[in-house]
């Protein structure tokens, strides 16, 4: 009997392709971000990022991500709506979470609706006991931040620091434990000051600094305003140190502090220039989008290819594999290694310090 | 006092505009008026069955736009003083609550009764340097109040600072936990009747006829006997506690509350509310907080771009009906 | 620094702050005197201004440099640029309004404000613009108090604007004729005066003077975003009635007030910049309940 072998031939292709096919999906991923009011420029930042990953991945294929953007306008109960819709509008995971008074009350929606969520900018410790155990946060935490401060100012033999925050719940959290650790250890905390985001007159604030002399001026919050306020630092002729928070190390900090980035250090994941990857990124980040990418661009960036590659290592979107294999995941994004302790944050903090010369970030010492 | 134009001539204040405003038309006798009231609460009683989780969260958020609203109507509308911090009262519940049942771990029932103390105080507090000034003045006094309000809670330990306070215990009610979105929005439809009739027996009653005059001609009113001081006085106080029950609830439908919820642009939104449905008129102001919440969330799909729309929308509005959307008109 | 040293130089922060404020705070004033209305959008004006400033600066930077010719010119541009814009709202959104409930207009301007701002962040998307002209940092000593040239241009600036504004007030046909309708329109219109066109004016010169601030400030402070307008069209507000709404030299002196209030609030030891904005309100709140229609307002007999 001869054997119908283009039948049998077209039967295997066709078995396979279905075989394959059916690894291959469509997944929709949401994401929780700030679109409108006065946090936008993040929240876009992180959801031109995500895009710009799930572009990559879908060219290498084989599942297809597509993204459902929820503004949240870093308000609490705009972001509790937009949670809730985007729980139900189909999709297996979310990135994002900026504002972290605003992401807090989205925890229980999306963990009732067993959702993973990586979160890949907010960082409030206030985070950790309000995670109903699906939320995996990628930034450090300021507790890391700040021992990597102290190592530093310590070898440095600063006597007495200011710090700067904006009174939002990253920068007060960040300056508070700052204030604290640096008196731990002995120092002086010469001037503790809160200004208002926005408000563009540091002027006297920067004379009540220079007053009190420190050594070194930290500042805490974002570099819309640390731009602008260490230019005014420097023009105002304060000479010691200055020191910036992971929240100013995007080059638009460059470009709105002018010369007096010179020599500024900061705290950042290790995602400046000397990172071939990271490099990478900034740049089809200005070719598609015609800005540079801000300061929670990579890290959002590795968090929706995390998710990509523990989809992946899951077998699919089912939620308890999913979010196993998270927790399990040992991967390497443009801003550091990312693996998790059991509260969900990163094991190892990944703060280097950088130093601003000649308009970008470099690794100091 | 000099006859502003759109103020009503003195021999109008007699007759006073019905609450339903132009559907008198339709709804001419009071029988087919608690027809429409019936029909109205039966569709939200079964609304989150029907319509899923999202619509029943922004449903539950309107219901508490509509309470703040129906509050500062008293203040704004009811006794015509222009509050542009109402987000105040609205604080003053929702940290009563956030501060007694976290730091101290009272139960939520016991907390409302401080809750409307606090706002009453608040009322008493905030109303107070006003009562000599001008709207315009009072505008900026209730306006810095808002923001003293704010402030403080950003700065102080006790309510958490710029963090907030998160780890609110829902509460229980003889055995039901309320712990859910649809549980919410039962929570939030039976304060917003009660609200409403709570207003209405306001508008009806001696102290709605004395705001009623005082605000169209104070001096006057004064010359009837009507003391101007304890019925301003009065009007904050009931729109503080208003505005404290409704942050009560909605700390613990949250469980997260933080400073970003009580500020200027919040305070707008309550005044936007009360103004775009038709001053002072009861249907109007909830039809007013329906739209401002659930404006921008019809437009989502707009991406960045819905409060332009909403905004642009806001102003056509305004312009085409200055009266606010709910039709004017009608006469008991 | 010596306690000395530092007040002093608080001071000229607080004087350089204020004449910011003054600026803006004139184009409440105006506006509210001619139409009461509080115009919300008038920070957002302000905000316009700035990027019109910013935009003329690039366009012609490659002319004239970008150095105190540039920015004057950006400056110049912006005002006439953004007087007009001002017109055309005043014309589009308010025209319509005056014989509307006062409330109404009001959540007209809240509207109008959230127009402009989302427009700008729809095109700007949010991004923070550098705004980087070559001013240099030189200025002279007095004492141990250091003044940069900008600080003193900009001071020279807003004083000449503000007395232009108060000579125009004062002694030109307009000026009077803006006078009388602030005190009764109805009456002035039977006078012969032509109401729309005073108000266009008043429009015109309010939001030229906001334009010039923002530009200013964009160039002073070095940054410009869609949100810039509201914090200091709230602060403006607040100097303008604490000055006394309605009144010229109270926008003057409210702005300046509220400028040293912020500025000596900061250093006060009790306060600090925590609670600058609280201390600051509590003034205000302090001042109204003791002179109820601010410093320099006319007390009336009428009280609504």
């Amino acid at each position: 009997m001869k054997l119908p072998v283009t039948s049998v031939l077209a039967g295997l292709a066709l078995a396979l392709t279905l075989g394959t096919a059916s690894y291959a999906a469509d997944i929709k991923i949401g994401v929780l971000v700030p679109t409108t009011g006065g946090q936008a420029t993040y929240g876009q930042d992180m959801a031109n990022s995500v895009q710009l990953a799930m572009d990559a991945l879908n060219k290498a294929g084989p599942n297809t991500y597509s993204m459902v953007v929820g503004d949240d306008a870093c308000d609490p109960q705009q972001a509790v709506n937009a949670a809730t819709k985007l729980a139900s509008s189909g999709i297996s995971a979310v990135v994002g979470g900026y504002c972290s008074g605003a992401t807090v009350p989205t925890l229980k929606i999306f963990g009732d609706a067993k959702l993973p969520f990586v979160i890949t900018a907010a960082n409030s410790t206030k985070l950790i006991p309000a995670n109903p155990g699906n939320a995996f946060m990628i930034n450090s935490t300021g507790n890391d931040q700040v021992a990597a401060a102290l190592v530093v100012w310590k070898a440095k033999g600063y006597k007495s620091i200011a710090i700067v925050n904006e009174g939002d719940a990253y920068s007060q959290d960040l300056a508070t434990l700052a204030q604290k650790g640096f008196t731990d250890a002995g120092g002086t905390v010469a001037d503790f000051e809160t200004v208002n985001h926005g408000e563009q007159d540091y002027s006297a604030v920067i004379t009540k600094i220079k007053s009190a002399n420190p050594d070194a001026v930290f500042w805490t919050a974002y570099d819309d305003d640390g731009g602008p306020f260490v230019k005014q630092l420097r023009e105002g002729g304060y000479q010691g140190a200055v020191f910036v928070g992971d929240g100013s190390t995007s080059d638009n900090f460059f470009k709105l502090a002018g010369d007096a980035a010179e020599g500024v250090y900061a705290f950042s994941s290790p995602t400046a220039d000397f990172l071939p990857a990271a490099k990478d990124f900034a740049t089809a980040y200005q070719a598609k989008f015609n800005i540079a990418p801000s300061s929670y661009g990579p890290l959002t960036y590795d968090g929706m290819n995390l998710l990509a590659d523990a989809i992946t290592k899951a077998g699919g979107t089912d939620p308890t594999k999913l979010m196993a294999a998270l927790q399990a995941e040992d991967y390497k994004g443009i801003a550091g290694e990312i693996t998790f302790k059991p509260d969900h944050t990163l094991a190892r903090s990944n703060f280097v310090v950088v130093q601003g010369k000649g308009g970008k970030w470099t690794l100091a010492q | 006092m000099a006859l502003e134009p759109g103020s009503p001539g003195p021999q109008a204040v007699e007759a006073r505009p019905s609450a339903w405003g132009g559907l008198t038309v339709l709804l001419d006798t009071p029988a087919k008026r608690v027809v429409a009231i019936v029909a109205i609460l039966l569709v939200m009683a079964v609304a989150p069955q029907i319509f899923g989780a999202y619509i029943t969260v922004i449903l539950t958020n309107a219901l508490l736009y509509a309470i703040l609203a129906l509050g500062l109507n008293i203040v704004v509308g009811y006794a015509g003083l222009l509050d542009l911090g109402y987000a105040a009262f609205f604080a003053v519940g929702a940290y009563s609550v956030g501060i007694l049942t976290t730091e101290f771990g009272w139960n939520f029932w016991a907390t409302l009764p401080v809750a409307v103390v606090a706002a009453a105080v608040a009322g008493v507090v905030i109303g107070g340097p006003t009562l000599r000034l001008r709207s315009d003045y009072l505008a900026i006094v209730t306006l810095g109040f808002g923001e003293i309000v704010r402030i403080t809670a950003r700065n102080l330990q006790i309510t958490g600072a710029a963090s907030g306070i998160s780890g609110i215990d829902q509460p229980w009610l003889y055995g039901w936990h309320i712990v859910s979105q649809s549980d919410f929005y039962y929570v939030f439809l039976a304060l917003a009747v009660v609200a409403v009739l709570v207003s209405v027996r306001l508008a009806n009653s001696r102290l709605g006829r004395a705001w009623l005059y005082v605000r169209h001609d104070e001096d006057a009113a004064e010359a009837m006997g009507i003391d101007r001081v304890r019925v301003k006085l009065a009007a904050y106080v009931i729109g503080a506690i208003y505005g404290s029950i409704g942050g009560a609830f909605f700390a613990v439908n949250l469980t997260a509350i933080s400073p970003q919820s009580f500020s200027f642009q919040q305070s707008t939104l309550f005044l936007m509310a009360v103004i775009l449905g038709g001053m002072g008129k009861i249907p109007g102001v909830i039809l007013g907080a329906f739209v401002v919440v659930l404006g921008p969330e019809f437009l989502r799909d707009l991406g960045s771009f819905r409060y332009l729309v909403f905004a642009v929308g806001l102003l056509l509005i305004m312009l085409f009906r200055p009266g606010g959307i709910w039709p004017a008109g009608g006469r008991r | 620094m010596t306690l000395v040293t530092l007040l002093a130089q608080q001071l000229v922060n607080g004087l350089v702050l204020g004449s910011f404020y003054a600026l803006v705070a004139l184009g409440y004033t105006m506006v509210f005197g001619v139409v009461k209305l509080l115009n919300f959008a008038h920070g957002d004006v302000y905000m316009v201004g700035a990027f019109a400033g910013f935009v003329v600066l690039s366009l012609i930077g490659g002319m004239v440099g970008t150095s105190w010719l540039g920015v004057g010119l950006s400056i110049l541009l912006s005002m006439i640029a953004v007087g007009f814009l001002g017109v055309v709202i005043e014309r589009i959104a308010y025209a319509p309004m005056l014989r509307a409930p006062r409330l109404s207009i009001l959540i007209t301007a809240l509207a109008v404000s959230l127009v402009l701002q989302n427009s700008v962040l729809s095109l700007t998307q949010g991004q923070v613009f550098a705004f980087s002209p070559k001013l240099g940092f030189a200025g002279i000593n007095i004492g141990a108090v250091f003044i940069n040239y900008k600080q003193v241009a900009l001071a020279v600036v807003a004083a000449l604007l503000m007395i232009g504004l108060e000579l125009f007030v004062s002694r030109t046909q307009y000026g009077r004729a803006m006078r009388a309708v602030s005190v009764d329109r109805d009456m002035s219109e039977l006078m012969g005066i032509d109401v729309n066109r005073v108000i266009a004016v008043t429009f015109f010169a309010g939001s030229a003077l906001a334009a010039a601030a923002g530009t200013m400030a964009g160039a002073y402070y070095g940054s410009i975003w869609y949100f810039m307008g509201f914090l200091i069209g709230l602060k403006a507000f607040t100097a303008a009635v604490i000055g006394g709404i309605g009144s010229i030299p109270g926008a003057m002196l409210g702005g300046l007030v509220l400028g040293l209030l912020e500025s000596f609030g900061t250093t006060l030891p009790g306060i600090g910049s925590e609670w600058k904005d609280v201390f600051s309100f509590t003034v205000l709140i302090l001042v109204l309940v003791f002179k109820p229609t601010g410093l320099l307002g006319k007390s009336e007999q009428e009280r609504m």
